[in-house]
């Protein structure tokens, strides 16, 4: 195999899914058979396309009116080279609760997609969304799911036991639906539950007014080792208000750890391989979830193990899907000059 | 597979099924199916469906669970991929279904179409009003403060858009939940709004009053107190999916929502809760006032009105103005 480079662009440094996925590509033996890979940050809003020496550039950026001209450039400049872009952003709930102007916001992603010779989507339920509303062309789809590292979860003891420490674990914004949690954890009654909130982040303050006076809540602050965070918890809990794909559940998954998730967006591919729904979004159903994870039983012990079985499985399957794309890419990159020039 | 179903909830309709079956059979675009759900009628409603014979007409019978769970049942059992719904009072245009399909056809991210209403009365009659909502760039706002929807026999929706807020609630193991069936007011609003914060399907109506609502008098404003409960209670329900929006939101809609229910008791004439009602709703919020200024000081007009005359004056002046304004 030819030693391919291929350039990964991001315009987003914060710690997060999209920082941590490109760190697991870097590193991850089985991507770096594939090629060379390199991460070059660049400034949101520029208008030029960045000098890049690559086979292959796959873009992380986020897609926004601002950074159009870039990405316009970017096909105009690498016109023979191989496209690629990974939506880590945007979702079927994300855009119904945040976007004011649908018609103009789909069109802007129509133009964005269009650029590229590949569109990844982080999770299935992603791209079905693009799919049906016709935001990208099917050919063009490739869903990979994101990946991290697993190993350090996959050597958890996994909990069968009934679970007594349920977490919950991620940024601390209105996106991860905490506040959901803490009320309805207030709601329930069993004094030997215990929620454990693990993170930081502008919503703090609100979270703990939140759980004042409930003993059961406590806040462990961010960890930067997500693996020994995850071995002090029974059970993780995702109220998620919207999730391209929620690294946590897989994570939880990998662990052996109960998981509990709203079927939004992402998390209902992990909803299908054995995470719990909680539908219906509302407190009174978070509650009787919770309840319900405390009086565990062996059909829970069942989804908990078919969940691990599958978080193992997808390393290796995110490994493979990247290698077929970028592999499939020498032969699509000439069908792809005409149509950009 | 027929195109599409539409769904029919029918408990003690006998006097009008007859009508609304007729003028969905009467449809010109031809492929698709009725799903009329028996939701435990205790006179005639079966027989007089089963009298039909019309092999497009599914008839399903169950022990009586609401409005909202004769329509769950039926959207289950339906097999178009366009659904729509139509009470077993109002009657269909017999464009509309064709107009519907072929909207939602040309347009893909479009998940409900939805049309304007012309009002009936008791005896089918028109009444020479209409319900013109609005029909384009539709967002969760303008859904939560005046529904366009505005009725339900006015909307044919996407499949895939119905199934994206479907969910089986514990204890519940035949079929999942659509509309939410633990309300038996507001079971509408609750629906549309929670399709709106949680989905992308835009909503968008098609021109023409293409439904026949039928507006029956007497007996409303005796549960304006309920429907502003049940109201709240949606609210309180879907506050979680989205803090921010109701934040911004909810004082609007809840003074257009008294203000609605402030015309109902103007209708029947109750002018104390009618009072009670306008100072609510301008204590809830002034947008109203600017929004929609006509209809807003009509409405606060109307209710001062039939403070001052009492009920029957009222309702003779009603009739003059009416009476002049169909001349004009």
């Amino acid at each position: 195999m030819t030693h391919k480079t291929i350039v990964h662009l991001v315009d987003d440094t914060n710690a997060g899914g999209v920082t941590r996925m490109l760190d697991y590509i870097q590193t991850a033996p089985g991507m770096a058979e594939i090629g060379q890979h390199e991460v070059l940050v660049v400034q949101r809003g520029r208008f030029s396309a960045p000098d890049v020496t690559a086979d292959t550039i796959v873009s992380h950026l986020s897609v926004s009116w601002r950074n159009l001209p870039m990405l316009i450039a970017l096909r105009a400049r690498y016109a023979g080279q191989t496209l690629i872009h990974v939506e880590h952003s945007y979702t079927e709930v994300f855009t119904a609760s945040h976007v004011r102007n649908q018609r103009r916001f789909k069109a802007l992603l129509r133009t964005a997609y269009s650029l590229f010779d590949h569109v990844v989507a982080v999770s299935e339920a992603q791209g079905n969304w693009m799919l049906q509303r016709t935001l990208v062309r099917a050919e063009a789809l490739k869903v990979i799911p994101s990946c991290v590292d697993l190993a350090p979860f996959l050597e958890l003891e996994p909990v069968y036991g009934r679970p007594r420490i349920i977490g919950a674990i991620g940024r601390f914004d209105a996106q991860k639906g905490f506040d959901i949690l803490i009320e309805a954890f207030r709601a329930t009654s069993n004094p030997d539950l215990r929620l454990r909130l693990i993170g930081d982040g502008a919503d703090r303050a609100l979270l703990e007014a939140l759980a004042e006076g409930d003993s059961r809540i406590s806040f462990a602050g961010y960890q930067a080792d997500p693996a020994a965070a995850m071995a002090t918890l029974d059970a993780v809990a995702m109220p998620s208000r919207w999730e391209a794909y929620g690294l946590v559940a897989l994570e939880a998954r990998a662990a052996g750890r109960p998981l509990l998730v709203s079927p939004v967006d992402g998390l209902k591919d992990h909803a299908a391989q054995g995470a719990r729904v909680v539908s219906g979004g509302t407190l009174e159903s978070w509650q009787a979830s919770l309840e319900q994870l405390a009086a565990i039983g062996p059909a829970m012990h069942i989804e908990t193990a078919r969940a691990r079985a599958a978080a193992r499985a997808s390393m290796g399957a995110t490994q493979s899907l990247w290698k077929e794309l970028l592999s499939s890419s020498d032969a699509t990159s000439e069908d792809a000059l005409p149509a950009a020039a | 597979m027929p195109t599409a179903s539409i769904v029919v909830p029918a408990y003690n309709v006998a006097d009008t099924l007859p009508a609304t079956l007729d003028s969905l059979l009467k449809q010109t675009f031809r492929d698709f199916e009725i799903l009329l759900v028996d939701d435990g009628s205790t006179d005639n409603t079966l027989r007089i469906a089963e009298g039909f014979g019309d092999p497009r007409l599914r008839i399903i019978s169950q022990a009586n669970r609401g409005l909202a769970g004769a329509r769950n049942t039926g959207i289950h059992a339906a097999r178009g991929a366009f659904i729509g719904l139509c009470d077993s009072d109002d009657l269909w245009h017999p464009a509309k279904l064709a107009r519907h399909v072929s909207h939602l056809r040309s347009r893909p991210d479009v998940g409900v179409s939805y049309s304007g209403s012309a009002m009936i009365d008791g005896a089918g009659q028109p009444l020479g009003l209409s319900q013109r909502p609005r029909l384009r760039s539709v967002t969760a706002a303008h859904i939560f403060r005046r529904n366009p929807v505005g009725n339900g026999s006015a909307a044919v929706i996407r499949r895939a858009a119905l199934d994206s807020v479907a969910w089986r609630p514990t204890g519940e193991y035949r079929r999942n939940w659509w509309f939410d069936e633990t309300f038996r007011q507001s079971e509408d609003i609750e629906f549309w709004l929670r399709m709106a914060l949680t989905t992308d399907w835009r909503f968008e109506g098609v021109t023409g009053d293409l439904t026949l609502y039928r507006i029956n008098s007497g007996g409303l404003s005796a549960s304006v107190a309920r429907q502003y409960d049940a109201w709240q209670h949606m609210v309180d329900k879907l506050t979680p999916l989205a803090p921010a929006f109701f934040a911004q939101h909810a004082g609007a809609a809840q003074s257009y929502q008294l203000r609605y229910l402030c015309r109902r008791a103007i209708s029947d004439g109750d002018a104390e809760t009618a009072a009670t009602l306008a100072r609510q709703a301008l204590d809830a919020s002034l947008r109203p006032l600017w929004e929609e200024p006509v209809k807003s000081s009509v409405t606060l007009a109307a209710a001062v009105t039939l403070n001052l005359l009492g009920a029957s004056r009222f309702a003779n002046l009603r009739a003059v103005l009416r009476g002049s304004s169909t001349a004009a």
